[in-house]
C-alpha cells in the first residue's frame, strides 16, 4: 500500500544558475548534505542513494558515479543506483525499496556544472547528426510542429506558458530570470532556435544541484517539517524514438502516468490545487496538461486565459519559474518545488494570499525523459 | 571543398542500409514472419520478435510526417546551411526515416507534403538519402 504511506522529508539546494569555479561533484555533495540536514537526519540514516543521469564530465573532472558520490558523502548505502539515461524512475525505485523493507531513508539527487562545459554532441554518434539533427530542442520542435498540424497549437499558446512562468520567476530571487520580466511581445521577439521553438520555449542550462529524502510517513512524524506524503504515483513510457514516434501529439506517457497516479490517490483533477510540471520546452507543458485531461486537444491557450496559471491564477503552474525561468535540475525542479510549497516554505513565491492563490493541499508533479519517451507523475499532499 | 559534416558510422545492424545507399537504393528490413518493414535496423522485429528478415528495396516515395527548421548552428558543418529542414519522412512502405527536405524553401515545407528520395554523394564512399517535393 503506497497511498500516503511515504513522505518527502527534506530538500537540498545549492547556489544555482551561473556559478563559477565549482565542480559537478561539489554540487552533488552540497545538495545531498543539505537534504540530509534539512530532513533532520544524519548521514548514517541514509541507506539508499539514487542519482539522476550523469553527463560526461568537463575536462579535469572525474565522473560523478554513484559510488564516488557516496564515498565523498561518507555513505555506504544498502542500495546504490544511477540512471544511465532519462527513464525517470527514481521515486518508484525509492519507494519500492522502502516498501520492500530494503531501505529506510532514500536520498535522490541531480547536479551539474553544465554552464561551464561545452558539451557538443560529439561524445556519442547518432545518425541524426548526419542530417543536422542536433539537440533535444530540434527533436521536440518536430513534435511541436506536428501538434500545430494536428490540433492547431502554436506560439500563441506557448507564449502563455512562457510568460506565466516568467511572472512566477519575478517572485523568486533564486530564479535565473529574476529581474528579467517578459511580455507576450518580448516572447515573439526572441529568436528561433529550432523552429517552431524559440529560445523562450527552451529550458535553461544551470549550474547547481537539488536533492530530496524520502522515508515512511510514520517516520516523517518525528522529523522537523510538515508531513508531505506521496498520495499517488504513476509511470508510463511510450519509449518510441521521436523520429518514428506516434506520440508526438499525444497521448504521451503523461496520460497513463497521470491517470494511474490520480486513481491511486483516489482524486480527480478538480482536487488538484497546483501543478509542477516537467518543462524542458513549453510544448511539453501543453502536452502534459492536455494528456492529464485539463482540456481537449488544441484548447490549451483558451484554457490558460480562462483559468490563469501565473500569480493570481486558479491553477498555478511551475511556481518557482520552472525550468524555463528558474533553473534546470531535471525532474527535481518541479518535484522539490511541489514539496516546498506544501510545506509552506516557498518564501516570496509561496502559494496562498500573498500570491493571490489558494493555499495548496494537493500538488500534481511530473517528470519526463528523452523526447516524450518516458513520463512519471506523483501527487503530493500536505497531511 | 572537403565535406565537413558528420558521416554515418555503419554498425552490424544497419550496414546493409548504408551499403545500399551507396548504390542509390533505399532498403529496409522486412520481417519474414509478420511482414513489418522496420526502421531503425534491429536484430528482431519489434512486433513479433522474429529474427528472420530480408532487406527489401522501397519506392523512395513518402510524405513529411513532421519537420524542424534549424536556425541555430550546432555544428560548424551546417553553418552555411541554416535555416535548413530536418524531417521525419513517412515512406509508403511504413517506416519513418529522419532526413532533410531539400530544394525547397523551409517556409514552404508542410506536414503531409509528398516527397521522393534523391541522392547526395557526399564522399566517394558515402551517399545520403535526402528528400524533395514530389510532383
Amino acid at each position: 500500500m503506497i497511498k500516503d504511506n511515504y513522505a518527502i522529508v527534506g530538500i537540498g539546494s545549492t547556489p544555482q544558475g551561473k556559478v563559477n569555479d565549482r565542480t559537478t561533484m561539489s554540487f552533488y555533495l552540497e545538495a545531498c548534505r543539505n537534504a540530509i540536514q534539512d530532513a533532520g537526519l544524519t548521514k548514517d540514516d541514509i541507506d539508499g542513494l539514487i542519482l539522476y543521469r550523469q553527463f560526461p564530465p568537463i575536462a579535469g573532472e572525474e565522473e560523478t558515479a554513484s559510488y564516488d558520490v557516496a564515498h565523498l558523502l561518507g555513505l555506504s548505502p544498502t542500495m546504490l543506483s544511477q540512471e544511465a539515461n532519462c527513464a525517470r524512475t527514481h521515486l518508484y525505485h525509492a519507494i519500492a525499496a522502502i516498501e520492500a523493507g530494503l531501505c529506510k531513508h532514500v536520498l535522490v539527487c541531480y547536479a551539474d556544472n553544465t554552464r561551464l562545459s561545452s558539451r557538443s554532441a560529439s561524445h556519442v554518434m547518432k545518425d541524426g547528426y548526419v542530417f543536422g539533427q542536433f539537440a533535444v530542442a530540434g527533436e521536440y520542435a518536430m513534435a511541436a510542429q506536428r501538434g500545430m498540424h494536428e490540433f492547431g497549437t502554436g506560439p500563441e499558446t506557448w507564449a502563455e506558458i512562457a510568460v506565466a512562468q516568467r511572472q512566477w520567476a519575478q517572485l523568486n530571487p533564486a530564479a535565473y530570470m529574476y529581474g528579467q520580466p517578459m511580455t507576450h511581445e518580448d516572447y515573439f521577439n526572441t529568436r528561433y532556435i529550432t523552429e517552431p521553438l524559440r529560445i523562450a520555449d527552451c529550458c535553461l542550462l544551470s549550474d547547481g544541484g537539488r536533492a530530496y529524502v524520502v522515508t515512511t510517513a510514520e517516520r516523517a512524524k518525528d522529523l522537523p517539517h510538515p508531513v508531505v506524503t506521496v498520495m499517488g504515483m504513476g509511470q508510463h513510457n511510450p519509449s518510441t524514438n521521436i523520429n518514428q514516434s506516434d506520440w508526438m501529439t499525444g497521448p504521451t506517457g503523461a496520460k497513463k502516468a497521470g491517470s494511474t497516479a490520480l486513481n491511486m490517490a483516489g482524486i480527480s483533477l478538480e482536487d488538484v490545487d497546483a501543478c509542477q510540471l516537467y518543462d524542458c520546452f513549453t510544448y511539453t507543458v501543453e502536452m502534459t496538461l492536455q494528456d492529464l485531461g485539463f482540456f481537449e486537444p488544441g484548447q490549451c491557450g483558451d484554457w490558460i486565459r480562462e483559468t490563469g496559471i501565473g500569480p493570481g491564477g486558479k491553477m498555478p503552474i511551475n511556481t518557482s519559474g520552472g525550468q524555463l525561468s528558474e533553473a534546470y535540475f531535471m525532474g527535481l525542479t518541479p518535484f522539490t518545488e511541489a514539496v516546498l510549497q506544501l510545506m509552506g516554505r516557498a518564501g516570496t513565491h509561496q502559494l496562498g494570499p500573498e500570491t493571490r492563490t489558494k493555499v495548496p493541499e494537493i500538488i500534481l508533479t511530473t517528470d519526463n525523459g528523452a523526447i516524450l519517451q518516458t513520463n512519471s507523475c506523483a501527487i503530493l499532499r500536505r497531511n | 571543398m572537403e565535406y565537413n559534416k558528420p558521416l554515418p558510422h555503419p554498425n552490424a545492424d544497419n550496414k546493409p542500409f548504408w551499403d545500399a545507399c551507396r548504390l542509390h537504393e533505399l532498403r529496409f528490413q522486412k520481417c519474414r514472419q509478420c511482414g513489418l518493414v522496420r526502421w531503425p535496423a534491429a536484430f528482431i522485429c519489434p512486433d513479433c520478435h522474429s529474427d528472420q528478415s530480408e532487406w527489401i528495396a522501397v519506392s523512395g516515395r513518402g510524405k513529411v510526417y513532421s519537420f524542424t527548421v534549424y536556425h541555430q548552428v550546432f555544428h560548424p558543418g551546417f553553418e552555411q546551411d541554416v535555416p535548413y529542414v530536418t524531417a521525419s519522412i513517412e515512406l509508403e512502405e511504413g517506416p519513418r526515416l529522419l532526413s532533410n527536405v531539400v530544394n525547397c524553401p523551409p517556409g514552404e515545407v508542410y506536414c503531409e507534403m509528398p516527397v521522393k528520395v534523391i541522392w547526395e554523394d557526399v564522399t566517394p564512399e558515402v551517399s545520403l538519402p535526402k528528400f524533395e517535393q514530389a510532383g
